[in-house]
């Protein structure tokens, strides 16, 4: 964050062959990662064709001209799946939820963390609360089965049918978002402990002599000193908006709430690999593609507009 | 549908064998002459001392690489378990053929391994892709093996005789591309029926075969009210199923079309003949008998009849309910919920195992669960583009159709696992077969019946030259094997097989069409049906769940809603290809 502020003060340079010249080092230094973003970014690219061609088992192994080219009608068919607009919607709305919710939780656990004064225990619970995000969701989900389906732990503990993993509504949006701050919340909370590390601490002692007490210190020195970073993890967090991973809705999934489970990623997959159709998997791809740089610019302009610093 | 990953529960892959299978084995480029020599033949003949002599006897002109050489062939099974092939059988095998299968299976998925091969391209020697080979012969993945089956698969065509025809893949392209991994001809001995009951409630109500739903549901709410728990303080559940995943097709879908209908296995179709003579297909779920069966389910969930968790609880839920006993009736097939029914047995609690039922929807109803639908084709193994020898792949296949593999492969080692008395009859004997029935890792450690399917095999009943028959099942095995619940039935229902309360075999005719579920059909079809199933499942779940009184009006919605995405489309589709297969068979 403070390197950020520096970098604004320093003028832009306009771009000359002397500066390219003076700078040929550091250009130098910089190739290996154009290559490497070139062929691993750039070049599979190249299978967006895919989304424009009929490409099933039969032509699959045909070369790329000697496949049917058929315009925009995968898309046409990925789009007026019956499937789809639900589709969107959950992802939508699992996302900006899952944001939401996420990015509150990690932000005040962080805080509590902060304020611990007792060192050993705060490490101690940082490190059992990052432990879950390096589990994969395989476990997560089956631990988390154990305790929501019907008949589950919460099920036996309070006596009723929570009905938790098995209402057709948004409610699985808030389960499934309340499992994953579970499983996330310690390690997103990092970002924002190594924030708070950076705020001068005079500003704290300052506070305390005239007399502010500790949620007023949270309040005027804590968020405000972790507004950037939360910014910034903001924009880059709705450029992904579209992204939620397929892994934790299809565990977690089952045949009541498939309805409210469905997003975009495993759609693809389904409609994709699962119905070798590889031109229209390609074709929802790459439509995720698209609405999540769109959504990423306009972010980031409203960033900008709000005064904040912009992340591109 | 039926067989789908029959196995895949039995994942627990044990590091040993894995690293094991790693050392032993050297040569993993596919099927290259130019193997090393392996040492594992050796070990072989050290294992069954007695059985080698014969086997080696005989086994000299079923080489089909050089003595001392061997060839590994890449074999990818999605029924398949781990496999080091280090078991007896398999030793045997490599012994008499020096062939060496490397088995991969699917871990998850099993249509996505699939899928993933053809988006790769790479493909092992043999596949058995179960109900995706549509996919691969789309993407000419398969060789067509006629003519290697002509020139070096003599057994291959003594086995399926004149069903061998029935294997080709459409009027179109006439070619097979992949052999059954089914039964040719043979009885059932053995049947789960179309609803198992626990043999405790039919000893309550002395032992009356219930012959309609009504009666079924009287047993299971009177047994209900005797006893509210186990005598180990379980609650009763009167009926569970397995709904969260692929298996809601078999304990959800399939029952319904077996008791509301009285139905043969077609998958998710009916097959309805017309006055002349010819097929139509319909989509199971539009049959008014099949709605009615649904609506049944939903009364029992509103009445606590049906487990209120089942469609949350996952199959390894549902086998570990069953493994405590406090389920009394199932609508499954045996392969489904065997693992359970095995504890069960292991601890003594055999009035808690179940009896298989020929329970349908009424009296008129006629339960098709003995009928042999003729060979079930579609699936089964094939060779691929990718195999660097086919015709050493096809020798491997004829020599697992040999009299001698069979009997290898169902039988086991001579001396060690089965015995030949005075007259050459095979038998096994009482200490086999107690061990085959209570060891769960009978089958993985002996060999016996592990290579058995998917690789081609004679039903039961059928016998060699010997007068012994293919398989270990025969109707005195079946009974011999009977426990004492089993016995009991049989005493108070007068029979020698518990199947003859089944309408039998000699009652239907076998069809002109081989069974719905296993064909290899092309994707365009696929594409739909599998949308059909995505909107039933969920909406069948619904139906059940809501309470009875929503029933109709969510059913109707299921309906217009399979209106809407092509069902017509489908039926005419399937309509078409049932109607090849019965003019290519008449050819």
């Amino acid at each position: 964050m403070q390197a950020k502020a520096k970098k604004a003060k320093i003028q832009k340079q306009k771009f000359s062959w002397e500066l390219m010249y003076r700078q040929r080092y550091l250009l130098l230094m910089s190739v290996p990662f154009v290559v490497w973003l070139f062929i691993f970014k750039y070049i599979p690219l190249w299978g967006w064709t895919m989304a424009f061609q009929e490409v099933k088992p039969a032509t699959f192994s045909l070369s790329f001209f000697e496949r049917t080219f058929v315009g925009f009608a995968n898309f046409q068919k990925a789009f007026s799946d019956r499937i789809f607009a639900q589709t969107i919607i959950n992802t939508i709305g699992t996302s900006i939820l899952g944001i939401a919710l996420g990015t509150i939780s990690a932000i005040v656990f962080a805080v509590m963390l902060n304020e611990i004064r007792f060192m050993k225990f705060k490490k101690i619970t940082q490190t059992i609360s990052y432990l879950p995000h390096f589990v994969s969701w395989v476990v997560i989900a089956s631990i988390a089965k154990m305790v929501c389906n019907d008949g589950g732990l919460l099920d036996r503990m309070t006596g009723r049918d929570l009905k938790l993993l098995s209402t057709n509504s948004v409610m699985i949006w808030v389960v499934i978002c309340v499992i994953n701050i579970w499983k996330e919340v310690g390690w997103d909370a990092i970002v924002y402990l190594s924030a708070m590390a950076g705020i001068d601490s005079g500003l704290y002692e300052a506070a305390k002599v005239d007399g502010a007490n500790r949620l007023q210190r949270i309040w005027h020195i804590t968020l405000p000193g972790i507004k950037p970073t939360i910014i910034v993890l903001l924009i880059m967090s709705i450029g992904s908006t579209l992204n939620v991973g397929m892994e934790r809705q299809m565990l977690l999934s089952n045949a009541i709430v498939q309805d409210h489970t469905m997003v975009l990623s495993w759609f693809a997959y389904l409609r994709g690999i699962g119905n070798n159709n590889y031109g229209v998997g390609t074709a929802i791809g790459m439509f995720q593609s698209v609405v999540g740089i769109t959504l990423l610019l306009i972010a980031n302009k409203i960033a900008s507009l709000f005064g904040e610093s912009k992340l591109i | 549908m039926k067989m789908k990953k029959l196995m895949a529960m039995l994942l627990v892959a044990s590091l040993t064998a894995a690293s094991l299978a790693g050392c032993g084995n050297s040569s993993n480029d596919g099927a290259s002459n130019s193997s090393s020599t392996g040492s594992s033949s050796t070990d072989g003949s050290s294992t069954d001392t007695s059985g080698s002599d014969t086997a080696s006897g005989e086994t000299s002109g079923t080489r089909i690489v050089p003595e001392g050489e061997e060839l590994t062939l890449t074999f990818y099974s999605a029924d398949g378990q781990e496999d080091p092939w280090t078991d007896p059988v398999a030793l045997a095998i490599t012994e008499a053929t020096g062939i060496k299968l490397e088995t991969d299976y699917p871990v998850g998925d099993d249509t996505e391994r699939i899928s993933l091969m053809i988006a790769s391209g790479e493909y092992p020697d043999l596949i058995f892709a179960k109900g995706d080979a549509g996919s691969l012969i789309d993407a000419g993945a398969l060789i067509d093996m006629t003519d290697l089956i002509e020139e070096y698969g003599p057994n291959i065509k003594k086995l399926y005789g004149e069903e061998l025809g029935k294997l080709r893949y459409s009027a179109d392209d006439p070619a097979i591309y992949q052999l059954s991994s089914y039964n040719v001809g043979g009885v059932s001995y053995k049947t789960a029926g179309t609803a198992q009951i626990q043999w405790d409630v039919l000893k309550e109500n002395d032992y009356k075969i219930p012959n309609s739903l009504d009666e079924f549901e009287t047993m299971l709410k009177d047994y209900l009210a005797a006893h509210p728990t186990t005598d180990d303080g379980y609650e009763t559940i009167p009926l569970t199923l397995s709904t969260s995943d692929w298996h809601w097709m078999i304990t959800f879908g399939n029952p319904a079309g077996y008791i509301g209908e009285g139905c043969p296995d077609n998958g998710e179709w009916l097959v309805n003949e017309n006055s002349d003579g010819t097929y139509t297909a319909q989509f199971k779920y539009t049959s008014d008998k099949i709605r009615e069966y649904f609506k049944w389910l939903s009364r029992m969930y509103d009445e606590g009849i049906l487990d209120h968790n089942f469609a949350t609880q996952s199959h390894e839920d549902y086998i570990a309910k069953i493994a405590t006993g406090q389920v009394l009736a199932l609508a499954d097939a045996d392969w489904d919920y065997n693992e359970a029914e095995q504890i069960l047995k292991n601890d003594g609690k055999y009035g808690k195992t179940y009896a298989g039922l020929p329970l349908t929807m009424d009296a008129n109803t006629k339960s098709h669960t003995l009928m042999y639908q003729g060979l079930t084709t579609g699936y089964g193994v094939g060779i691929s583009v990718d195999c660097a020898d086919p015709v050493a792949a096809i020798k491997f296949l004829d020599y697992m159709c040999t009299d001698e593999a069979q009997v290898l492969r169902w039988w086991g080692i001579e001396g060690v696992n089965y015995e030949v008395d005075e007259n050459g009859v095979r038998y096994r004997t009482e200490e086999e077969i107690t061990k085959s029935q209570t060891d769960t890792e009978y089958s993985k450690t002996t060999g016996v019946g592990f290579h058995g399917y998917p690789f081609p095999y004679y039903g039961d009943g059928i016998e060699d030259s010997t007068g012994s028959t293919y398989t270990t099942t025969s109707k005195e095995s079946v009974i011999a094997e009977y426990n004492e619940e089993q016995k009991a039935a049989c005493e108070a229902w007068g029979v020698e097989l518990l199947t003859e309360i089944f309408p039998q075999p000699d009652e239907f005719e076998t069809p002109p069409y081989s069974a719905l579920w296993a064909y290899a059909k092309p994707n365009e079809f696929t594409e739909i049906e599998s949308i059909l199933d995505e909107i039933a499942w969920p909406a069948l779940i619904k139906c059940v769940t809501d309470p009875v009184a929503n029933f109709d009006a969510n059913y109707d919605a299921m309906l217009a809603d399979f209106e809407a995405n092509g069902l017509a489309e489908a039926e005419a589709m399937l309509t078409e290809i049932i109607q090849e297969k019965v003019d290519m068979a008449e050819n």
